[in-house]
C-alpha cells in the first residue's frame, strides 16, 4: 500500500500537467488534480495489478474531466496554453533555437481538445497508444487519426509562420 | 505494428517519430523515408514538433505541490470525512435515545453470549445505515431498482451467497435500490432501501453470520423509529423504518415469505 502511494504521489505533477491542458483557470486544475486523487483512492482497490499506475491515474482523470465538462457545458472550457505556461515563455524561447515555443503553444491551443489529449498524452507523457486508447475510451484507430491530425495541423502552423523549424532532418 | 510485409503507412510515421515501432520494421521505414523526401520532411517535422514538446512541458522546474495535493493530506481529509458520517450517526442516535436508557444503538450490557452479541451488532449496523442513509434525500443507494438484475448480482457477489430484495409491494413499499456496507469487522453487508406512497423509507439489512447462530425476531424501539432483527441459517436481517412495530411485523413476515428463511 505504501508503494502505492509512492508512485501515486510521483504521478501528481505529470496529472496536474494533463489537466493544465484540458483546463483554463489554475483553480479548476487543481481542483481536478485533487478528485482526480481522491476517486482515485476509493477506487484503488478496484484497480487491476498489473496495470500501468499512471494510465489508470490519467484515466480516471479524463473521466472526471468529460463529466464535468458535460456538466458545464455552458461555461467556457477552452484552454489557455500560454497563460499556462507564462512563467517558462520567455527563457524557454531562447534555449529551444530550433522551434519557436511561442508560435507552438498558440499552435497546440488551436487543436481541438480531442486531438491535444492525444497529442500530449503520446509525446509528454510517453504512453503507448494502446493507453492513449483506454485512457481516452477510444479505438486505437482513432488514437492515430487524432494524433495524425494534430502534427499535421502544428506542421502547417508553425511551418507557414514560423523559422525555418524543420532543416534539422537527422 | 510487427508484420514485416505489410507496407509502410502513415501509424508507421508516428510509431516511429515515438519510439513504438517495432524493431523489425525501422529498417523498412528507413528505406520507405530515403526513396520520399516529402514523407522524410513530415518526419521531421513530428520529430522536432515531439522535442519541442517535451522541452516545453517536461524541463518547468519541479514546482511546489500546492498542500491540497498532498497525498497524505488527502488520506487525512478522507479519513475526516468518514469519522464525520460515523459521528452524524452517533449524534442523532444520541439525541433519539437521550432519555431512553434502553436504547439500543450505543447501549452495550455487561455481558453477552454470542447470539445476543451477534444480534446486538446486527441491530446497530442496521439502525445506524437507517439514520445515515435514509435521511440522504438525494444519494439513498448506489445502485437503483432500475437495475435490479445488477444490484442482485452485484451484492450477491459481494456477500458470496445470493441476495434478492424481497418484493414487498402488496404492502405498499416499493424497492428504490440498494447498497453495499460495511461492517465492524470488514465482511460486507447488503442494505435494500424502499419507500411507501408517502416517502416514508424502509432499510432491509442482511449480512451473513456465523452459520451455527439462529435468532428469533426481537424489536427494537428509539424515539419513533423502530427495527427488528432476525438470525436464521447463516444470514442476518434487519428491518428498521419510522414505523409502528405491528407494521414491522407485517414487513418482517413478508421478507422471511419472500426469502422463506422460516
Amino acid at each position: 500500500m505504501a508503494g502505492v502511494m509512492a508512485s501515486m504521489e510521483a504521478c501528481v505533477p505529470a496529472l496536474r500537467r494533463y489537466a493544465r491542458s484540458l483546463l483554463r483557470d489554475r483553480q479548476e486544475v487543481d481542483d481536478l488534480v485533487h478528485d482526480c486523487l481522491v476517486r482515485a483512492l476509493d477506487q484503488l482497490h478496484t484497480r487491476r495489478d498489473d496495470g500501468d499506475l499512471r494510465a489508470w491515474l490519467f484515466a480516471v482523470m479524463h473521466n472526471l474531466f468529460v463529466s464535468r465538462a458535460r456538466r458545464n457545458k455552458a461555461r467556457n472550457q477552452t484552454v489557455s496554453l500560454e497563460e499556462v505556461n507564462q512563467d517558462n515563455l520567455a527563457t524557454r524561447a531562447t534555449q529551444e533555437g530550433h522551434m519557436q515555443t511561442h508560435d507552438l503553444l498558440r499552435a497546440l491551443e488551436s487543436l481541438s481538445e480531442e486531438q491535444r489529449s492525444v497529442l500530449l498524452l503520446v509525446t509528454v507523457e510517453d504512453l503507448s497508444y494502446a493507453q492513449v486508447a483506454q485512457v481516452l475510451g477510444i479505438p486505437i484507430g482513432t488514437v492515430m487519426s487524432r494524433l495524425s491530425r494534430a502534427r499535421e495541423r502544428l506542421r502547417q502552423m508553425t511551418e507557414t509562420e514560423g523559422p525555418p523549424v524543420l532543416r534539422r532532418v537527422k | 505494428m510487427s508484420d514485416r510485409s505489410r507496407p509502410v503507412d502513415e501509424d508507421d510515421l508516428h510509431a516511429f517519430v515515438d519510439g513504438q515501432l517495432a524493431p523489425e520494421r525501422r529498417v523498412m521505414l528507413q528505406r520507405y523515408l530515403g526513396a520520399d523526401p516529402d514523407a522524410a520532411r513530415r518526419v521531421a517535422a513530428y520529430q522536432a514538433q515531439r522535442a519541442a514538446l517535451r522541452a516545453t512541458f517536461l524541463s518547468s522546474p519541479a514546482e511546489m505541490l500546492p498542500p491540497r495535493l498532498e497525498l497524505a493530506n488527502i488520506l487525512a481529509e478522507r479519513r475526516g470525512r468518514r469519522y464525520a458520517l460515523w459521528r452524524i450517526a452517533a449524534a442523532i442516535a444520541l439525541s433519539l435515545g437521550a432519555g431512553t436508557a434502553g436504547g439500543w444503538f450505543l447501549h452495550q450490557p455487561p455481558v453477552l453470549d454470542r447470539t445476543a452479541r451477534a444480534m446486538q451488532v446486527l441491530k446497530q449496523e442496521a439502525f445506524a445505515s437507517h439514520l445515515v442513509y435514509a435521511s440522504d434525500r438525494r444519494h439513498p443507494i448506489e445502485v437503483g431498482a432500475s437495475d435490479e438484475a445488477h444490484l442482485k448480482q452485484w451484492l450477491s457477489s459481494r456477500l458470496g451467497r445470493t441476495v434478492a430484495p424481497p418484493d414487498l409491494s402488496t404492502l405498499g413499499y416499493h424497492l428504490i435500490g440498494g447498497r453495499l456496507l460495511a461492517t465492524e469487522r470488514g465482511a460486507p453487508a447488503a442494505l435494500f432501501m424502499y419507500d411507501d406512497a408517502a416517502g416514508q423509507r424502509l432499510s432491509l439489512l442482511l449480512r451473513r453470520m456465523a452459520p451455527d447462530l439462529k435468532s428469533t425476531q426481537a424489536e427494537m424501539a428509539q424515539a419513533g423509529i423502530n427495527g427488528c432483527a432476525w438470525i436464521a441459517k447463516g444470514m442476518g436481517y434487519a428491518v428498521v423504518a419510522a414505523m409502528p412495530d405491528s407494521e414491522l411485523d407485517r414487513v418482517a413476515d413478508q421478507v422471511r415469505a419472500e426469502l422463506s428463511t422460516g
